[in-house]
Order: structure tokens, then sequence, then C-alpha cells
């Protein structure tokens, strides 16, 4: 593994440790806090990690090379297109009174773990397209 | 755009790790270059072809369009 993919890794894993602290922490507290700025507070604080780890996807797509930069960006398209167009679709589902009861923080939580996903899998797709034979 | 980078790696008895090392990238831009599937930046070719001490216009070949 290149350093620079082993940096990526390394702050991905601290942040996500964080991430995961914190989301025990909101889950243990919420519900025993009454003061709203707290309560508030307490739901905020998880999006640090997630600074973090933007930070650190950032970081990687500018240093590592051009090919897995390319790879990367392409991916990141793709997810951003097909993230949006799901998102959308389901909109259009839910307008049409289809009998779907979601509330629209589970619909705003869900967007960045999907865009996340996605670009996962859309990355294994445009890299695969890029392999040549051995 | 075909290349020789294939070849002249060959010559120098180098691995696509070992390449890859030199030009500072991974060794699947090194594969995907020796295969076609990436055509490299005008910077990347000038270190392959100062690596190899040839000229660009050698090691890479335009393809018809």
């Amino acid at each position: 593994m290149r350093a620079v993919h082993k940096r990526y890794l390394r702050e991905l894993l601290s942040s996500t440790a964080g991430y995961v602290l914190l989301m025990i922490l909101y889950g243990v507290f919420m519900r025993r806090l009454d003061s709203v700025p707290l309560r508030v507070g307490l739901a905020l604080l998880p999006l640090l990690p997630i600074l973090l780890m933007i930070r650190a996807m950032v970081r990687v797509l500018r240093d590592q090379d051009e090919l897995e930069r390319r790879i990367d960006l392409e991916a990141f398209a793709i997810a951003a297109m097909l993230t949006g167009f799901g998102f959308f679709t389901f909109g259009l589902i839910i307008q049409a009174d289809a009998d779907w009861h979601v509330s629209g923080a589970a619909v705003a939580i869900w967007v960045m773990p999907c865009l996340f996903a996605t670009f996962g899998l859309a990355k294994l797709f445009v890299a695969w397209r890029y392999r040549g034979h051995e | 755009m075909n290349n020789h980078v294939r070849a002249l790696r060959g010559e120098h008895a180098w691995s696509q790790a070992d390449l890859a090392e030199r030009l500072d990238v991974s060794r699947q831009t090194v594969n995907a270059i020796e295969t076609g599937k990436y055509d490299p930046s005008l910077p990347l070719a000038f270190k392959i072809a100062k690596l190899f001490g040839a000229s660009i216009e050698t090691i890479f070949i335009p393809g018809e369009e």
C-alpha cells in the first residue's frame, strides 16, 4: 500500500472511531437531556468526525496519482448523479401519495450514507473499466 | 494510443511494481498504461520517457482516431 493510502486509512479509521463514540454518546444521553440547546449540540457533535472524514477524502483525492484521482472523480460524479436521481424518484413516489410513511429527518439523514455507498460501488465499476489484462 | 512501456520495462527487468515506484504512481496505473486502458498525462509521459532515456514519440504511438 502506498504512503498516501496508508495515511488515508489511518485518518479514516480514527475519524470513524470518533464518529462511533459520539453516536454512542448520542444514543445514551439524547433521551435524558431536556435542554434543547444541549440536545442540538449533542446531535451535531458527530458532524465533527464526518468533517474529518471529508478532509481525509479530499486529501487522498489531491495526493494520489492521476489515474487514481480520475477513477475517484468519475466515481464521485456517477454516485452524485445516481444518489440525486434515487432521492428525486423517491420524492416523486411519496408525492404521489403511495402510502409510504417516511419522516423528512430520516430521508435527509440517509443522503450521505447513500452517497458514500453509491460511491463505493461506482468506484468498483470505474476501476474495473481501467483494469487491463495482466 | 499504443505504447512500448511494457517492452521497455521488460528490457530493464523491472516488475510493474518496480516501475510504479520509480514513477511514484500505483501499480494499477502502470498496468492501465501498458494495456492501453489509460493514456498518461503529458507530465507523466515525460517522466516515463526520461526514465527510459527515450523520447515521448518513440514510446507512445498515436492510434487512429
